[in-house]
This record gives C-alpha cells, structure tokens and sequence, in this order.
C-alpha cells in the first residue's frame, strides 16, 4: 500500500468502514509512515469535531408551523372532498325524485296534472334548497381551499393540470370533481374559465350542472358569468332561471351579464 | 381471593391479596418511515405528524450546519416539510423516505441560496453565513477559540457544494449510496468529493486554531 491509497481511505478506516484485512493492512502502513500518522490524527481530529458539532432545537414556531401545513391540508382535503360529494349527493337526490314522478305521470290522467304541478313546486323548491347550501358551502370552503391553491402551484401548472383533465375522453368522478373546484374555487380567471369549458362536454351530468348553478352567484368576473349563462342555456338547465332572475335584477351586475341573463331566460 | 394488576405496589396490598404481575402489553413496533410516508401519499395525512417528530432535529441540525443561520434553517426545514406535503403524491413505492427528505432539503436550500444571493445587499457569503449565529451566542463570543465555533467558521469558509457533499455524508441516515442519489452523481464521485471538503475543512479548522485571537 502506497501513502495515496492509504490517504484515499482514511476517512473509511476513522469510520471503521473497512473490512479487518484493509484495516490491518493500512494500520501496518500508517505505523511505519509518520506523514500519514499525521495526517490520520488530522483527520480524525476533524472529522471527531464536526460530528461532534452540537446542535441547537429549532424554536417552537418550526412545529407550529409544520402542524398548521398538516391540519391547512386535512382541511382543504376534507373540504374539497364534502363539497364535491355534497354536489354528487344533490344531484343524486334530484335524479331520484324523477322516477316517482314519471310513475306517478303514467298511473292516472286525472291525478297526472295536480302530481306533475306538485312535483315542479316541490322541485324547485328543494332545488333551490340545495343550491342555498352549496352556496355557503362555496363560501366557507372558499376561503380555505384559496389559501391552499394559492399556496400549492402557479397559474401556470394550474392551468396546465386543468387542460390535462379536459383532454381525457372518459373523465372519471375525480377528473369531474377537480374541474368543479378549480371552477369554484382558482384564483385565476383563466384557469376558471378553461375549468368551465372543459366541462362543457360533460354537461348532461347532472353533477356538472348543479356545479355551475352553484358557483354562478359567487363568480366575480363577467367573462366567466357570461360563460356560466352560456353552459346553463346549453344545459338547458331550467332550474337556473331563479339565478338568472336575480341577476337581471342585479343593479351591480355588470351590463352584459344582465343581457346575458335576461336572454338566457327566454330561451329557457 | 382477589387479584390485582401489579401497578399496585406489593407492600400496599392488604393481606389475602394475591399479587399478580399484569399481563405484558403489547406495544406495536412503530412503522418505519417509508410506510408511514406511503400512508401520507395515500390520504393519512396524520402520519406525516409523526415523520415530523421524528426528523425535524436530524434535519434542522444539518441545515444550521449547511447554511449557518438558525433562522434560515427554520425556514428550509418548513419548507421541507411543506414539500413533502404538496409533493406526497410523486413518492414512490420504492423510495427512501430520508433521501427523498434530503432531496427536498437540498432544492429548498438551493432556492433560499438563490434568494440571499440575489438580496440586493451584497455581502460575501463566507462572511455572512455565520455572523447570525455568532453575533446571537454569548458562549461563542466569549470563547472565540471554541473548537465548535472554530470549526462553524471552518465550515463556513468551505464552498457551499462541499460544505453539502461532507454534511450529507456524515449523516448517519444516510449510506454513499443515497448521498450520491440525492447529489445526482455516481456513488463513487461522492465519495470522493467529501473526502476532499473533509480535507479542505481540516485545512481551515487547523489554520483558524493558528490563527491570533481578534
């Protein structure tokens, strides 16, 4: 053994890596060789000192920290997922309520009209009922979930992960329930509307609908409301017009979204 | 005759008492860290309290090594922490939960490198690094010849990428292996590179000891 080989491995014979033949091997060569004795014991010294570097607790404020992320998560995960399934649910329930009706539609002409005019009043009213709950759903969760958004990606990777899950053919519930959100809840008016146009294709999901209707009266920016309106009218989702009413009533409202609104009530 | 568990002292029990050693309790073997993280990347979020407890003081202390500062290192380590949430879903089945953390580690420390260094405040970092903590410890000012603060100041002369390849060796979580994983280089070429900022630290660490005190 040579003084370069024996140099090249210390550090592997002061952390007692080596097998017992290279250790007696480089143990018999340091013993006859002061300028590598020397520098074995400098090394040691060294490496003895930065292991034995004390180190300091951090402060409390890193736990704290690290615990609020954890539970910020839990949070927007658990969020995200009760209002995704909330609006499921809602229209769920609605899908449910028709069959009774088309039942009771076939039994007997003469009871057909009372039912039929029932079960319109009744669904509008438990319609409007859901909506009002996924409203303040929207509300709270929103506060939460924009403080997550903001906080995880750019607009940019938003953006991009919400053209990925428009580009798939057969969109699972997950694919749905990610464009709902970022639909209701993405800072970026962009990434809003693309959410909104991704969803066009799936308008005959009765999720999708409830999902729109319920964002319409949180939405801010006119581009997108007009957009909304749009889909609703698309949709053919009659159960908008309330919405559309307040919005036409709206003095706030901007211009154009009124139009819109009153137009899409015609049709409807 | 009745029988008690044995948290009840042998003395204390009143006669016709028959003391009964309890049962030996069960105490599950904790996860290892990959199971645990596995968990957190499929919705159990909780676990990752327990990764938290676990490693905050291995990491924080080597990032006080890496970069000096307590308060800056606070921040890596949070900021560790928060990656490791937003990243949950990129771990895999195969990984190793402390390289993957040191990896993180690393890009956190790389971005807050690049936001000190484009402070407007130019200051040479060999200076800078270890001013937080000198100027805040008592102990250190008034034991300039401290080996320990010697040697903080030994590793603070090193650059930053051999200060890395020697902390992340020395490391007892981590094999040459997964250093060179988390190094992105051959197990071989980080093996050579600590040794080499081992010697460059020893060079420093003795020309500080020979140093006149100021």
């Amino acid at each position: 053994m040579n003084c370069q080989n024996c140099r090249d491995r210390m550090p592997d014979l002061v952390d007692e890596k080596l097998d017992a033949k290279a250790a007696a091997e480089m143990r018999g060569h340091i013993d006859g060789c002061p300028e590598c004795a020397r520098e074995l014991a400098s090394l040691s010294a060294t490496l003895w000192a930065l292991d034995a570097l004390p180190a300091r607790a951090p402060s409390h404020k890193l736990r704290a920290g690290v615990m609020g992320l954890i539970e910020t998560e839990k949070l927007t995960l658990r969020g995200q997922s009760e209002w995704a399934t909330s609006i499921r649910a809602a229209a769920g329930q609605r899908r449910s309520r028709g069959f009774p009706w088309l039942r009771t539609l076939l039994q007997g002409a003469g009871a057909c009209a009372v039912l039929a005019l029932g079960f319109i009043l009744g669904e509008r009213n438990a319609t409007q009922h859901q909506l009002a709950e996924l409203r303040a759903r929207v509300d709270t969760m929103g506060q939460i979930v924009e403080q997550s958004v903001l906080r995880k990606e750019t607009t940019g990777n938003r953006l991009e992960a919400v053209l990925t899950e428009a580009t798939v053919a057969k969109p699972d519930e997950r694919v749905i329930d990610g464009l709902i959100n970022s639909m209701a809840f993405d800072p970026s008016v962009n990434v809003r509307l693309n959410a909104l146009n991704a969803l066009y294709s799936h308008s005959d999901q009765e999720v999708v609908r409830a999902g729109v209707l319920a964002c319409l009266p949180k939405e801010t920016n006119p581009l997108v409301q007009v957009s909304m309106i749009d889909f609703l009218v698309g949709a053919k989702a009659r159960e908008a017009v309330p919405e559309l009413r307040k919005l036409v009533a709206d003095d706030k409202a901007d211009p154009d979204v009124r139009d819109s609104a009153r137009r899409a009530m015609d049709l409807l | 005759m009745t029988s008690l568990a044995a948290e009840i002292p042998v003395h204390c029990l009143p006669s016709g008492v028959e003391w009964r050693r309890s049962p030996p309790v069960e105490t599950p073997s904790p996860l290892p860290d990959h199971e645990l993280m596995i968990a957190v990347r499929d919705g159990d979020l909780d676990c990752m309290g327990e990764l938290f407890e676990r490693h905050h003081g291995p990491l924080y202390g080597y990032l006080v090594k890496l970069t000096g500062n307590r308060t800056a290192a606070e921040d890596i380590a949070q900021n560790v922490f928060q990656r490791m949430l937003k990243y949950r879903h990129t771990y895999r089945d195969e990984g190793s939960f402390t390289a993957w953390m040191y990896h993180l580690a690393r890009r956190c420390a790389s971005d807050q490198y690049r936001k000190a260094s484009a402070a407007p405040v130019s200051v040479d970092p060999s200076h800078l690094e270890f001013h937080a903590d000198e100027a805040t410890s008592a102990d250190e000012s008034a034991a300039a010849r401290d080996d320990h603060a010697l040697l903080r100041r030994a590793l603070g002369r090193l650059d930053r990428d051999d200060r890395e390849v020697l902390l992340l060796s020395r490391l007892q979580e981590l094999s040459f292996a997964e250093v060179a994983v988390i190094l992105e280089c051959s197990v071989g070429a980080a093996r050579v590179r600590a040794h080499r900022a081992l010697r460059t630290l020893r060079d420093h660490y003795m020309q500080l000891q020979k140093e006149p005190l100021t």
